[in-house]
């Protein structure tokens, strides 16, 4: 008896233990780069970018323009749908803990968001990724060009937030103004919420059921972008706050989160590529070479460049930008318009004549075991991941770059 | 206690809050209180974690309406 009163307590404990605080941004990292590993296991790692430019095809498609009349349907397209789901995800996880609200910034941030976000589509359909793709994957995958990619983000970043501090001194008005939150929960009211983040949630294990039949894969991709964006939503995984708080506040957790899911990535995705786990009939050389894409070094470097300008005045990169849209942040609602959007139209438009000009010496595949073998291609990534921890971990003591 | 400033942040979203916060601090005297309003729950945890770091004191936290939060900072 004195159990059966007991449990209602442990089960709101549980539930507590998920939903009533953030989670250290490292568990985030450890259990997304957990699931990256998962979704390589049974296709391909995880990626943003190629699934909101799959959104843009179609809506550019269902206005009749031609040149997108080929675009595979979202509900065939495995990252189209990731990202959906992602952004259900992290519905479900600002729900589950009534963090869900409306938040309409004042229109010079809504502004500020759009452009961010057609950035990030210049940058991605150029440099061939996006913070996932080219950097969270990428790196991981020994991919030469994501390295590059990195080192391009990071210049971007850098520039960007400069502009913001100039921005915040000189011209307040851009971040000031009139705003509104709708639908916002409190402590004692807004139990809808939870209500509906179980909803949403069961919702999406329903339909991953019924796809699973049929495609397999696919239900794999749901349920790991479903709890994807839940963990992105919870810890507040964010790339932008990797990359641009050592620079800004002098914090590294955000960094450190970042880099504890590239290690366990980087163990997982060299196991797979090593063995040619999962290559099924596709040869072991084309295992090896999935996500490393034809971007080193100055395509990779000028769209990390241009990417990392987009996201930092956003203030999400393309995962970053879907989970806050679940949240409910109407800035980043307005990137991701700008990044469906603008991303058709650079990919189609923009990109192929700039590729044009560029040397093949430009634009080619490295990865990085063919040049040093595994254990060499290994120990670089650990290495560079090193001398990131060395860094903001000293600046985060000195404040040697930090802002304030 | 006497609030010397109160900084408006409803609505925006992460880096914005925390800029604007550390440029605010910034301009007040040592043991000066800052109100702080704002929506973005990602402030929530980054706060406390840079008070911690900079010395400067959370002396009250609190919701003045569903969904707006409002922090009074001392500084160090």
């Amino acid at each position: 008896m004195a159990d059966q009163q007991k449990e209602p307590g442990i089960l709101r404990e549980l539930f507590n233990t998920f939903f009533a605080k953030h989670w250290p941004v490292w568990v985030g990292g450890v259990t997304l780069g957990l699931l990256n590993i998962l979704l390589f296991t049974v296709k391909s790692p995880w990626g943003a970018s190629g699934g909101i430019n799959n959104w843009g095809e179609n809506i550019f498609k269902l206005f009749g323009i031609s040149a997108f009349e080929n675009a595979a349907p979202t509900s065939t397209s495995l990252y189209g749908v990731l990202c959906l789901v992602l952004i259900l995800g992290s519905f479900a996880g600002a729900l589950f803990s009534k963090e869900f609200a409306l938040r309409i910034p004042p229109k010079g941030e809504l502004l500020k968001g759009f452009i961010g976000g057609a950035l990030m589509a210049i940058g991605a359909t150029l440099g061939l990724g996006c913070t996932i793709g080219s950097f969270f994957s990428g790196v991981p995958a020994l991919s030469g060009g994501a390295i590059i990619f990195t080192i391009g983000l990071f210049a971007g970043t850098i520039l960007a937030l400069k502009y913001l501090l100039w921005e915040m001194e000189k011209w307040p008005g851009m971040s000031s103004g009139k705003s509104f939150t709708f639908f916002a929960a409190s402590k004692g009211k807004g139990n809808w919420q939870i209500w509906l983040g179980w909803i949403v949630s069961i919702g999406t294990f329903i339909l991953a059921y019924k796809v699973a039949g049929t495609n397999g894969v696919l239900a794999w991709f749901i349920i790991s972008g479903l709890l994807m964006g839940l963990i992105c939503q919870r810890s507040r995984f964010c790339i932008v706050k990797a990359f641009r708080d050592p620079f800004m506040t002098g914090e590294s957790d955000g960094s450190v989160g970042v880099m504890a899911g590239l290690l366990i990535t980087l163990i997982g995705f060299t196991a797979i590529k090593f063995f040619g786990i999962g290559a099924g009939e596709t040869s072991i050389r084309a295992r090896e070479m999935t996500w490393v894409f034809s971007q080193f070094w100055l395509r990779g470097l000028i769209g990390g460049f241009i990417f990392g300008l987009g996201m930092t005045v956003a203030g999400g990169c393309a995962v970053g930008t879907l989970w806050r849209v679940g949240e409910g942040q109407v800035k980043l609602w307005m990137a991701a318009l700008g990044f469906l959007l603008i991303s058709p139209i650079s990919k189609h438009y923009i990109v192929p004549p700039i590729v044009d000009m560029l040397p093949h010496t430009m634009k080619f595949k490295n990865y990085l075991p063919d040049y040093f073998g595994y254990a060499g291609a290994v120990l670089i990534v650990l290495l560079i991941i090193l001398v990131w921890y060395v860094f903001v971990k000293w600046n985060e003591r000195t404040g040697k770059f930090s802002a304030f | 206690m006497e609030i010397k400033e109160t900084l408006d942040c409803k609505g925006l979203s992460c880096p914005m809050p925390m800029m604007k916060l550390a440029k605010a601090i910034k301009g007040l005297s040592s043991g000066e209180v800052l109100e702080m309003l704002g929506t973005d729950p990602g402030t929530k945890s980054d706060l406390p974690k840079w008070c911690e770091k900079t010395g400067n004191t959370i002396v009250e936290e609190g919701e003045v309406e569903s969904g707006v939060f409002r922090f009074l900072i001392q500084k160090k």
